[in-house]
């Protein structure tokens, strides 16, 4: 009788907690398909839904660049998906990726490492970062890992922001596209679901001497033009890192691929605000939302960006 | 005995009435902060400008919110500023991101009532933007 009743108040707990387990994504959820919502709608057709979301494009623009029905999977290429003149001058490019022989240093650099190959052993792991680790209690990313990894084993630090750390992320990022890998991030406890409404906050909130949000370009202002640019959106904004960009490597190929925080450093400078460093408790709470509106996507970089 | 007990509570009427035991300073909550009377130059002389973007640039850089603008940060610009004050220059050279001296130049009130407009609205900003995000989020205040 004691052993039933046993039993079963430890089945409640463990059902319990399951069920607590699971709904601390539950707004995260939301919000993400609220987004995913939006961002279809927008891009169903530019044209015919100018009022509601492109209220200041001209017919030029909306005609012959903005691309009709675009599909949720196509944003994992960032602002390719719906620029068609984007699009053309990005698959010439794709022709003669300028990442290819980074993305074998970066097979070489994992080959050779001994601690980085115990640290890692998989090498499709790019979808599953940042993730929370549940006894830090904080965010952890892929970068932070990797420089965590060769500091434990007694290596000097890498760069957060290019040289070797992309190189090596170009590496684990291309496996997990072969492998087909989607982003798969987790929010596992109450404070993980603190730490994704902080980012969430973060990029949703005016900043900086211009007073934009991250959203004002990239929710609210994705696919309008700026100079010959279209403005990316959010969903599918971290699919594709590291990326090669030409200005960064207009001097030394080396230099120009960088890791998602490089990238959103330069973002933030240009909004007027002094960033956050790279491995801040702001910068990856930051990153942990938005890979998380992202979740369910395929893993497609490394990429190249002008 | 009875005498120790009515010079306390005599002390600390008087504390209460006088407002001793507080704060002296009576600092404006960041939200009241009005950016064109603090950074008047004209009217509060540059030396009060810039202390007042020290003292709110400080809390700015604390709350991770210091503005900055094309590489040259609000700290760099209220170093720069006294720094022209103290070599007798009218004007401050702009640095680059890099922190190296630009071709650019702004007079030393420019870059004065620039420091303390960016400080005061990085905090007033942050309080704004505390109440106003939610209106940008789909699916919560943003309405399409």
């Amino acid at each position: 009788m004691l052993l039933n009743i046993v039993k079963s108040t430890a089945l409640v707990a463990l059902a319990s907690c399951m069920l607590n387990a699971g709904e601390f994504n539950v707004q995260a959820d939301k919000d993400r398909q609220a987004l995913e919502d939006y961002t279809v709608a927008k891009f169903m057709d530019a044209e015919k839904n100018r009022d509601n979301f492109f209220p200041y494009s001209n017919d030029d623009e909306l005609k012959n660049n903005i691309k009709k029905d675009v599909k949720f999977e196509e944003f994992a290429m960032g602002n390719y998906a719906f620029s068609i003149q984007g699009q053309f001058s990005y698959n010439e490019i794709k022709e003669m990726p300028p990442y290819e022989e980074l993305v074998e240093q970066g097979e070489e650099m994992y080959n050779s490492n001994k601690a980085i190959q115990a640290c890692f052993p998989k090498s499709d792991i790019a979808g599953d970062y940042p993730f929370f680790d549940q006894t830090r209690n904080e965010v952890v990313s892929l970068t932070q890992a990797i420089n965590e990894c060769l500091v434990n084993s007694g290596q000097k630090k890498w760069n957060e922001k290019k040289g070797k750390m992309p190189i090596l992320q170009a590496y684990f990022s291309s496996s997990s596209m072969d492998a087909e890998k989607k982003v798969n991030i987790k929010i596992p406890s109450a404070k993980a679901a603190e730490a994704y409404e902080r980012g969430k906050e973060y990029y949703y909130t005016q900043k900086g001497y211009l007073k934009l949000s991250c959203a004002t370009c990239h929710v609210q202002g994705a696919g309008k033009r700026v100079r010959n640019e279209s403005l990316s959106q959010l969903v599918g904004q971290t699919t594709h890192f590291p990326v090669y960009r030409l200005k960064w490597g207009k001097d030394k190929v080396e230099n120009g691929i960088g890791t998602l925080e490089r990238r959103m450093q330069g973002c933030i400078k240009d909004q007027g605000l002094v960033p956050p460093k790279t491995s801040s408790k702001e910068m990856k709470e930051l990153l942990y939302f938005m890979t998380y509106m992202s979740n369910g996507m395929n893993v497609d970089g490394p990429d190249v960006r002008k | 005995m009875k005498k120790l007990y009515s010079v306390i509570a005599a002390t600390g009427l008087a504390l209460a009435l006088t407002g001793c035991g507080s704060n002296p300073v009576s600092t404006p909550s960041i939200e009241n902060l009005d950016e064109r009377k603090l950074c008047n130059v004209k009217e509060n002389g540059i030396s009060d400008v810039l202390a007042t973007a020290t003292h709110y640039n400080k809390i700015a850089k604390e709350h991770k919110v210091e503005f900055m603008r094309l590489g040259m940060r609000t700290s760099q610009y209220i170093d720069e500023t006294n720094k022209a004050i103290k070599a007798g220059s009218k004007t401050v050279v702009l640095l680059n991101k890099k922190g190296k001296a630009t071709k650019n130049s702004v007079s030393v009130e420019y870059a004065a009532h620039r420091a303390c407009k960016f400080a005061v609205s990085a905090l007033t900003q942050e309080e704004e933007g505390k109440k106003t995000w939610r209106a940008a989020v789909p699916g919560d205040g943003f309405k399409y």
